[in-house]
């Protein structure tokens, strides 16, 4: 396992003991609301469904096919605002 | 997709089944305490890779966690014929054989459950979750198939009102209630639980108001009914005179106020709060502001303070025959408090700093001070404590002396966003954003 692995591990263990990785869910989802994601691929999902067919589609089709389109709509914003959280975060819990 | 569960399920609702899941969903998908957490950090890695992403699953049947997008559970489940698995992160249920995710009832409530607790455990408390009609909603909404669908060049809720006598008045502070989203919310979504037992009760009147104006007719609507029960219950409006928009709007709130006896919290033990000065009626959740009033005793500086409740802040105006604060600092044409300012117009935010500035009582109206046991001299000062969800400023445009009656008028203008942050009461720990968006005008330009 490489050394970045581990560290990303250790990390994701800190943030779940703290209470902290529901925190940044929470503000994940708020912000993705705010900022029309979630509308943009709820419409995404019910193309997809209209496709497939409601009778024979599957979570699984769902995930393939909206899986990339969600994460390249993700604004840059978000993005940088979720990382200072994490970094801040670090600098605060740094006995890592 | 099947929305009613699958038949593999059944194979796992035996023996003591709910609370083994319950323990799963508290242990490794939601976990509340500092312990679960600590437990979940340290054990929910894929048995196979050890991998923490992946979309982690753990089995139903047995202790064994493994990757979703690797396939790890999946092979697991072939290897031990355990059908069912539970997504780590959103707690849905896997059926391998099904091969996909199922939706069975009984589960579905427990993972309700057990997420609520969760939150409530972590200080997150409710949360916003769509809409999940109940049986009986569903066969309200079969047998009303007639649906309005809101679009963004709807003119849904705008309707005109008949003059019924001089009753404009009345008429434009009706349009700007109707217009108030909480409140329009409130009527639309019918929480008025009426407990009067006689016809004349003003919210049920008002919830009437605004099933009329979100019909979706265009003709103009006559408030006849509304203009009497005013009359009966606000005796001083009765009558075909002009009456002042402002007082209208006070008695109306006032009217509408006790009239919601039925709507109140209940606590605990499903009782209402009985206190007139605690109430949490709609109207009080949407207009009640804090003013408060710091009297400062010249001599010891000690502060004398009470806060009193609000529906409206009544504002002097220049032009008026008290003397009125020059325009603001700055000179002309500058920007003040984001709004840039011609010389010579007054603006809202010129009344509010009237109003909030400190004010020097006099010597013929001297305070006892607490501080100093007698008679001194003293400032007061008003400043917004809490402020409403809904403010409501009340130009003061009609003076009255001894001689003349005469409207005040001036032209004020206002922002569309206002920041009430400078006129707050000054406390280190008030963090209260005190930020306005302008939504209604009422101007009643009778004479």
């Amino acid at each position: 396992m490489s050394k970045e692995y581990q560290m990303r591990a250790a990390i994701n263990q800190k943030l779940i003991e703290m209470g902290e990785r529901e925190r940044l869910k929470e503000l994940l989802r708020a912000k993705l609301v705010e900022c029309g994601w979630k509308d943009q691929l709820k419409a995404h999902c019910k193309d997809v469904i209209r496709e497939k067919g409601l009778e024979h589609v599957t979570v699984e089709d769902l995930v393939t096919e909206v899986t990339p389109k969600g994460r390249a709509l993700v604004p840059d914003s978000v993005k940088k605002e979720l990382l200072q959280r994490i970094r801040a975060f670090l600098v605060q819990h740094a006995a890592l | 997709m099947s929305p009613a569960g699958c038949s593999h399920v059944n194979g796992y609702k035996v023996d003591n089944w709910k609370q083994n899941l319950r323990v799963i969903y508290q242990c490794f998908v939601w976990s509340g305490t500092a312990e679960t957490r600590r437990r979940k950090a340290k054990s929910c890695i894929c048995h196979m890779c050890g991998a923490h992403l992946n979309r982690l699953h753990s089995c139903l049947y047995c202790v064994f966690f493994g990757c979703f997008t690797k396939k790890h559970i999946h092979e697991h489940a072939k290897n031990k014929r355990h059908n069912l698995a539970i997504d780590l992160l959103y707690g849905g249920i896997y059926c391998f054989v099904c091969q996909d995710y199922i939706y069975d009832k009984d589960m579905e409530q427990i993972a309700k459950e057990e997420q609520r607790k969760a939150w409530k455990l972590q200080g997150i408390g409710e949360k916003y979750t769509t809409w999940e009609p109940t049986k009986r909603e569903l066969e309200l909404l079969r047998h009303n198939p007639k649906r309005r669908k809101i679009t963004t060049n709807c003119t849904i809720g705008l309707r005109g009102l008949i003059n019924l006598g001089n009753t404009c008045f009345m008429n434009c502070i009706v349009q700007a209630l109707t217009h108030t989203p909480l409140l329009r919310d409130f009527f639309l979504s019918d929480r008025h639980k009426c407990e009067m037992q006689s016809n004349s009760c003003l919210v049920c009147e008002m919830s009437q108001l605004f099933q009329e104006f979100y019909s979706g007719h265009r003709s103009p609507h006559i408030p006849f009914r509304l203009l009497h029960l005013v009359w009966t219950h606000a005796r001083h409006l009765a009558g075909y005179e002009q009456q002042d928009a402002h007082e209208f709007l006070i008695a109306a709130l006032d009217v509408l106020h006790r009239h919601c006896k039925g709507d109140m919290i209940r606590d605990d033990n499903g009782k209402k709060a009985n206190n007139p000065n605690h109430c949490n009626c709609i109207i009080d959740q949407i207009f009640t502001g804090g003013l408060q009033s710091d009297v400062t005793c010249q001599v010891c500086h000690g502060v004398s303070t009470t806060i009193d409740p609000f529906w409206d802040i009544s504002l002097d105006l220049p032009g008026s025959s008290t003397p009125f604060w020059a325009l603001s600092p700055g000179g002309d044409g500058s920007t003040v408090n984001g709004e840039s300012h011609l010389s010579g117009s007054t603006t809202l935010t010129d009344c509010l700093r009237r109003f909030t500035r400190p004010e020097h009582l006099g010597s013929s109206a001297k305070i006892k001070c607490g501080g100093c046991h007698s008679y001194q001299e003293s400032t007061k000062q008003l400043t917004m404590k809490k402020l409403p969800i809904v403010a409501c400023f009340h130009l003061k445009r009609f003076e009255h002396s001894a001689k003349l009656r005469r409207k005040i008028t001036t032209y004020v203008s206002f922002p569309l966003e206002l920041d009430m942050t400078p006129f707050m009461a000054s406390s280190k720990e008030s963090r209260m954003n005190g930020q306005y968006q302008q939504s209604v005008d009422v101007l009643n330009n009778d004479n």
